[in-house]
């Protein structure tokens, strides 16, 4: 070590009376050249090398100056908690339970939040319609609550307002109109189930007693609503019970997925579908391939004008109705088998029918469900929940004459978009211009916006206090998970400014509204409150069954008013879009890339025709077509799809926009300017084939399985007899394998998963759930088109047998966690490793992007960011990233872990509460409405997951290759009718 | 004409063209070899702008790939590779001729390769440049994977995964890359100092002087020069068998059908030496008529190259052969589906059926001399043939992916502009390097074919007649 000099020199005292002498010329020259230095003498010399004091000098600076640079005012703002919360464990997650709502009918769901931030949704197991499951509209309301295209703040006639200035301009406004009482103001809703919003109505009307209410959506129930009219002479809402039912005939009805009580249907049909005396039949007519029609059993295509004199032949059969106008051989033979079975199964048989159906099949159905005994079984009747809210396809045209009549000075829209899902033919922005003060309240800027005067910004669902309820009529408080993320309101807060009570906060409201139901002092319910709000369900709101008797001649009478079907010309089919519904959800990129169910198209929409269809009119897939019905035409891109009926196209709603997010605009066709109000069947449609070419971008290209034993499916009476079950025996059990393979039989732990085909109806509800979970990258139809798209789980849909008209198959696919995985031995940085638990876990760290991993995967399971997708994310949209799962960057290769984060998570717990891991699911199994997707402990002999792996159905995916996957598939039954076979 | 001369005629048809036309004496070829050095041509500089231009697009599209991502390419899901491993492999298989014609002829003593064999060791290690970019730049993380590819020790103690033929393949490829370079060095040697002693320039004598690395040709020299020579050819042989073998593990190891086959090695190696020596043929015959090198080039050589092609590409066809039986004969549904579907009638079916036809049926015309001879023909031969032998990858590479297991994750690869600016740009690239390596190196291995021209003298005095020791006194000029 380096001793450093001490500065002395000359601090020595000189010896009084020294003089200094010299011993040599050059001496005193030397001393003569520097006459004492700069100092005077006993000052402290620098010393020429480093000495203790400047190192001290130079160590204590370095510290100030290194500290100092700390002392940077910060960049951001930094809030810290003022009050953190009691419970806020930073890392922790928070489920808060709430509703969503779509059309009027509420899901209950669990919000989880991390930090402060709503980073995943789930289904509220406490809830009737969820039961622990969520659809794909669900989840990806996250994605919505988190677009940067969000409306932001208030503004009148461009001028910004604030929060208090728009209550009290809306005051004033009101106050204007309490002279007349309320003759020139109008509501335009949409339909909302909230006995908040419905009690605030009240008080609406009655301040402004002649003000209109007109509920309108483009997607109703009113032709169902109407049914239950003609046969019982009220409105009723059919409550199906899927559950005791053995024999289904679906008319038309997409009950396993779209909209309504889907979730909870799915879950009971797939209960029923294991092989044995419990299983159950599903029978769909219907013109386009669905889900539903997917799942059947059997299937019979056929165009929507046709649904009616179908289930008629059925109902002639079964004695409820006169005999009808003769089918079809083939669809009379298939009648007079499925009334045969339904006969049979008195009390345990179901007739369900959609939405887009005249009334009279509904009222047929009623009849049907009546003589087969299903009431208080299968079927039960309650009280619409929307009761006087239901929407009706007329209220905008009925509004539109109001204003035409200029008896329209206020105009309040609440009603999603009705500039774009109007009526063909009804110029609804040129009508708002016509209206003085339109004040139009919405989650985003879109078509209609442009055209009113008054544009609130509405919260988002998981910022708002609410209340919703299902079509069972539970209720449940709407809390909100975060404060909005931009200047927003509530329906509940602009409807309670009209009564002067906007101010008071929607959360009052909604107190208000449940102490009075309750009979409580809204000071003293909290205890009460503070329940509904963690249960997700106010209890014992659930409607109650109604009795009622089907009048028979009034069906009859008016199944004869129906129009008889036309067989000339084509006819348009139009239908709610699987991702987008009627629209609303095109500004989500997560659901505008999620592959259709059925035809796995991204990013469109198309004009659905049948095989023999397109032959007939000389057109092939991604051919341009002029659709014209009457005066209106529509150039829409030609999808040849199996199983679509003859002389009819398909097209679905929702795309098409004009306006709004880079995501919506200019994606599809926008099948509204086709759409007369409320129509669903357009008779009489030309198709022209053009000559323009239209490029899909399709997740799945190839639809045959080239006979591969890869989607297996056994018919019930083969199954009961054996056969085929040794082939299965092949692909199951050890493989051949030249190397022992690992025994991992000792460890606590072995996760796997199983996957049963006969619950999936491929209903995509995973795949949303995954890229939630794991913040899967969307990447845009270009890169979709290229085979890039990023999610982990995928929905592989099979068909076999004739084109015209073939059976369907889903198959959820995701990474295998083989357990000697061809991925681990190719990877030449080791970035893909195996866990003595048994996963293939991936190392994004150490990944170099060679993608041989890729390349040798069978199954075809593993993402590579081709692109950095990440800066393409917004900047609040990153605020969804779940904390948990990393981020990918570009040049990495990523792979479903089976939700590795959630499995670690569990084992913290487990090892803070001192047990072992119970139970963890993962992303996909816990949206499963079917529970198709278990996941669990291998090792546990208790658990289900290994109950499924020891099942006979079972089986792996390619496991002659001997990867040993994690993954096990249990083949699907069919339980086709032996008279039909 | 009379009967003996008659049989002698046929005998002289029948008898191997010479390997040296005329008798030129060691100024003569010196002068004549040293020519494309000392005397630049105006079509040189040409060649070497538009070369320049194509490598500058090389540099645009790794550029574009190295800040933007792989997604800058077709490639996808399910087709992870297409042309980034096409080309190296293509590459790699044409950088195999050289080491075959030095090391392997050389061992076998087969004195034809004296004249082609520079050319070809070039050509070698331009092709090994371009084949060593593609396995860094195709990752899609190139700044971890230059030094994570390597074994190196680090306080993580994490090491690469031996088992991957990936790792193998850096090994291979940089070793091969090493020894070819310092056996076209060493045998270079002779020549810079022939360069060094016949250059007039100053900046031309301290150059090659430089790189000469002080040749004098003593008999000592030469005695080391010798060993050391043979010494890099013996471990060059079994490298040139290696090399390809090792990048057909990249496929032959994983489980994909299309990849995993046992015969991928030698159908390999083979197919390297054909594509090689095509890719030779394609340059040297242009070079041999721009430099007049026709007295030492000669059709022998040409014509000999056509047979190694015949055999090599019946060994390839034999391996396509095999293939396809053993799809069928192996009974894996996956296998026939790919070999008796996707590869004939699938999408992909055109180039398939290309690489039948240039690789099988084309070389099958060098079973007639004409076609051996006719330069004109080897050259379009020869072009056609390196097409195949890209073809073939494709074929592996591309077609095998885009149908694999799960009808489900089936899809269609196309390549972008960047694909093809970095496929032409390697082109460019290769042929940048190979002209400027004309222009500055002895093209043909002078000191070589000087000896050869000694002892092919040699040989005409003993058969000559006259003796022994006459055939020993003249022949020294």
């Amino acid at each position: 070590m380096k001793s450093l000099p001490v500065i002395q020199d000359g601090c020595q005292p000189r010896p009084p009376g020294h003089r200094p002498l010299w011993q040599s010329v050059e001496e005193l020259e030397s001393r003569s050249a520097r006459p004492g230095g700069e100092f005077a003498p006993g000052a402290s010399e620098v010393p020429p090398e480093m000495s203790r004091r400047s190192f001290m000098q130079i160590l204590g600076a370095s510290a100030a100056l290194g500290g100092l640079a700390a002392c940077q005012p910060p960049r951001e703002k930094i809030v810290p908690f003022v009050h953190e919360p009691p419970e806020n464990r930073p890392g922790k997650r928070f489920h808060y339970a709430t509703a969503l709502a779509l059309d009027g009918h509420a899901t209950g769901l669990l919000v989880g939040s991390a930090d402060g931030r709503p980073v995943k949704v789930e289904g509220n197991p406490a809830h009737p319609t969820s039961q622990g499951a969520s659809s794909t509209w669900d989840q990806a309301a996250l994605l919505d609550l988190y677009d940067p295209g969000r409306a932001r703040g208030f503004t009148r006639r461009g001028a910004p307002l604030s929060f208090r200035g728009l209550l009290a301009e809306v005051q004033k406004l009101a106050r204007g109109h309490e002279a007349d009482g309320g003759a020139r103001l109008a509501f335009l809703l949409g339909p909302d189930a909230s006995p908040t919003l419905a009690a605030l109505r009240r008080r609406v009307q009655a301040r402004f007693p002649r003000a209109r209410f007109h509920f309108w959506a483009p997607v109703t129930d009113e032709n169902a609503l109407e049914g239950a009219r003609i046969a019982f002479g009220r409105p009723l809402d059919v409550r199906p019970a899927v559950d005791p039912a053995r024999v289904i005939l679906a008319l038309d009805s997409d009950f396993l997925s779209g909209q309504g009580d889907s979730l909870r249907l799915t879950r009971e049909f797939a209960r029923h579908r294991e092989p044995g005396a419990e299983m159950n039949r599903l029978y769909v007519a219907e013109p386009a391939m669905t889900p539903t029609g997917a799942a059947a059993d059997h299937r019979f295509r056929m165009r929507g004008g046709e649904v009616a004199a179908f289930a008629r032949a059925v109902a002639a059969h079964l004695g409820v109705v006169p005999a009808s106008p003769a089918l079809p051989p083939e669809l009379a033979r298939a009648a007079r088998a499925v009334a045969a079975d339904l006969g049979a199964n008195r009390a345990r048989s179901l007739v369900l029918v959609g939405p887009r159906q005249p009334a009279a099949v509904h009222a047929l159905a009623h009849a049907l469900n009546g003589a087969l005994g299903n009431v208080g079984t299968t079927v039960r009747y309650v009280r619409p929940v929307l009761g006087d809210g239901a929407p009706s396809s007329g209220a905008l045209p009925a509004l539109a004459r109001a204003i035409e009549a200029g008896t329209v000075d206020t105009l309040v829209v609440t009603a999603w978009n009705p500039v774009h899902a109007a009526p063909a033919g009804l110029d609804v922005g040129a009508l708002l211009a016509r209206v003085p003060d339109v004040l139009y309240l919405a989650l985003r800027e879109d078509e209609t916006s442009r055209h009113c005067s008054w544009r609130i910004a509405q919260s988002h669902p998981f910022e708002s206090w609410g209340d919703a309820r299902s079509r069972d009529g539970v209720a449940s408080v709407v809390q909100p998970l975060v404060s909005p993320l931009y200047e927003s309101t509530t329906a509940i807060d602009l409807l309670a400014a009209f009564v002067d009570a906007g101010d008071r906060g929607a959360r009052e409201h909604v107190r208000t509204t449940w102490a009075a139901r309750a009979g409580l002092d809204p000071a003293a319910i909290d205890a009460q409150w503070n329940g509904w709000l963690r249960q997700g369900v106010i209890p014992g709101t659930a409607e109650a069954p109604e009795a009622a008797s089907v009048d028979v001649a009034g069906v009859t009478s008016a199944l004869g008013r129906l129009p008889a079907a036309r067989s000339e010309g084509i006819e348009l089919c139009l239908a709610p879009s699987a991702g987008l519904y009627d629209g609303r959800f095109a500004t989500n990129a997560w659901l505008q890339e999620l592959p259709d169910p059925i035809t796995k198209v991204t990013w469109d929409n198309a004009a659905w025709i049948s095989e023999a269809t397109a032959r007939r009119l000389g057109v092939e897939t991604g051919q341009v077509v002029t659709l014209a019905a009457g005066s209106r035409s529509l150039q829409a891109p030609v999808q040849v799809v199996p199983g679509h009926a003859d002389d009819a196209v398909t097209l679905t709603l929702g795309h098409g926009r004009t306006d709004g997010s880079p995501v919506s605009k200019g994606v599809g066709v926008d099948a509204y300017r086709l759409r007369e109000a409320g129509a669903w069947f357009v008779h009489g449609v030309t198709v022209t084939p053009g000559k323009g070419r239209h490029a899909f971008a399709i997740a799945q290209g190839h639809f045959a399985m080239e006979g591969r034993p890869l989607a297996l499916d056994f018919t019930a009476k083969d199954w009961s007899h054996d056969q085929g079950r040794e082939e299965l025996d092949h692909l199951r059990g050890p493989a051949a394998t030249a190397q022992a393979p690992v025994d991992y039989s000792r460890q606590e732990y072995a996760w796997g998963m199983a996957v049963d085909l006969s619950r999936c109806t491929g209903c995509n509800a995973c795949v949303i759930a995954c890229q939630e979970e794991n913040n899967v990258a969307t990447v845009g139809k270009e890169q979709v088109a290229k085979g890039r798209i990023m999610h982990w789980i995928r929905t592989d849909r099979y068909f076999s047998g004739p084109a015209a008209n073939p059976e369907t198959i889903t198959q959820p696919v995701m990474c295998q966690q083989c357990e000697t995985a061809p991925c681990e031995y190719v990877c030449p940085v080791n970035a893909t490793v195996h866990s003595d638990e048994g996963l293939n876990e991936m190392v994004y760290n150490r990944c170099v992007g060679t993608r041989y991993c890729s390349n040798n995967c069978p199954y075809k399971v593993r993402r590579f960011n081709f692109l950095n997708w990440r800066p393409e994310v917004p900047d609040v949209e990153t605020l969804r990233f779940n904390p948990d799962v990393t981020v990918r960057s570009r040049g990495v290769m990523e792979k479903c872990t089976y939700c590795v984060q959630r499995i670690e998570g569990a084992r913290i717990d487990a090892r803070v509460a001192g047990k072992k891991i119970g139970t963890v699911q993962s992303a996909c199994q816990q949206a499963c409405p079917a529970e198709a997707i278990v996941f669990g402990n291998l090792n546990d002999p208790q658990s289900k997951v290994k109950r499924l792996h020891q099942d006979a159905r079972r089986y792996d995916l390619l496991h002659e290759l001997g990867t040993r996957p994690r993954t096990a598939y249990l083949v699907r039954i069919r339980n086709p009718n032996p008279d039909l076979a | 004409m009379t009967p003996p001369a008659q049989a002698a005629a046929e005998r002289e048809a029948l008898a191997p063209l010479p390997l040296i036309a005329g008798r030129p004496t060691d100024t003569q070829l010196n002068t004549e070899l040293l020519t494309p050095i000392f005397t630049p041509s105006q079509g040189w500089k040409a060649l070497v702008t538009l070369a320049a231009l194509g490598t500058g697009l090389l540099g645009v599209g790794l550029t574009l790939t190295i800040a933007r991502g792989i997604g800058m390419w077709g490639n996808n899901q399910p087709v992870g590779w297409a042309y980034d491993i096409i080309n190296f492999v293509w590459w790699i298989g044409i950088g195999h001729a050289g080491t075959l014609i030095s090391a392997i002829l050389l061992l076998f003593q087969q004195k034809w390769r004296t004249s082609i064999n520079r050319f070809a060791e070039a050509m070698t290690i331009f092709a090994v440049m371009q084949a060593a970019m593609f396995p860094l730049v195709h990752t899609g993380r190139p700044w971890f994977a230059i030094y994570w590819l390597f074994p190196y020790p680090n306080t993580m103690g994490i090491w690469p995964n031996f088992k991957s033929p990936l790792i193998w393949d850096v090994f291979a490829v940089s070793t091969y890359f090493t020894i070819s370079l310092l056996f076209w060095y060493l045998g270079l040697i002779p020549d810079l100092a022939t360069l060094r002693d016949t250059a007039t320039k100053k900046v031309q004598k301290v150059a090659y002087g430089i790189f000469a690395m002080g040749w004098k040709g003593s008999s000592r020299h030469w005695q080391h020069y010798r060993i050391g020579y043979l010494i890099l050819a013996g471990i060059s042989t079994p490298l040139v068998l290696s090399v390809h073998s090792i990048v057909s593990f990249d496929f032959a190891v994983s489980q994909l059908p299309g990849w995993h086959t046992t015969i991928f090695p030698p159908y390999f190696v083979a197919g390297a030496v054909f594509g090689g020596f095509a890719m030779v043929l394609t340059l040297m015959i242009p070079a041999r008529a721009a430099f007049r090198f026709q007295n030492v080039v000669t059709s022998r050589h040409l014509e000999n190259m056509a047979k190694v092609m015949l055999v090599t590409s019946m060994i390839v066809g034999y391996g396509y052969l095999m293939e396809n039986f053993m799809a069928w004969y192996s009974g894996n549904p996956y296998e026939s589906f790919l070999f008796f579907n996707t590869r004939t009638r699938g999408p992909y079916a055109p180039i398939y059926w290309a690489m039948i036809v240039c690789n099988v049926l084309v070389p099958q015309t060098f079973w007639w001399k004409r076609a051996r001879t006719s330069v004109a023909w080897l050259w379009i031969a020869s072009v056609l043939v390196g097409f195949g032998m890209w073809a073939e990858r494709f074929v592996i590479i591309v077609i095998s992916l885009h149908r694999d297991f799960l009808p489900s994750s089936w899809g269609m690869y196309a390549p972008t502009w960047v694909d093809w600016s970095i496929f032409v740009g390697t082109i460019s690239f290769f042929s940048l390097l190979f002209l400027l390596f004309l222009r500055f190196v002895p093209s043909v291995a002078i000191a070589e074919v000087k000896e050869l021209n000694h002892e092919m003298q040699h040989e005409a005095a003993h058969a000559g007649g006259g003796g022994h020791e006459k055939a020993h006194a003249g022949v020294h000029p």
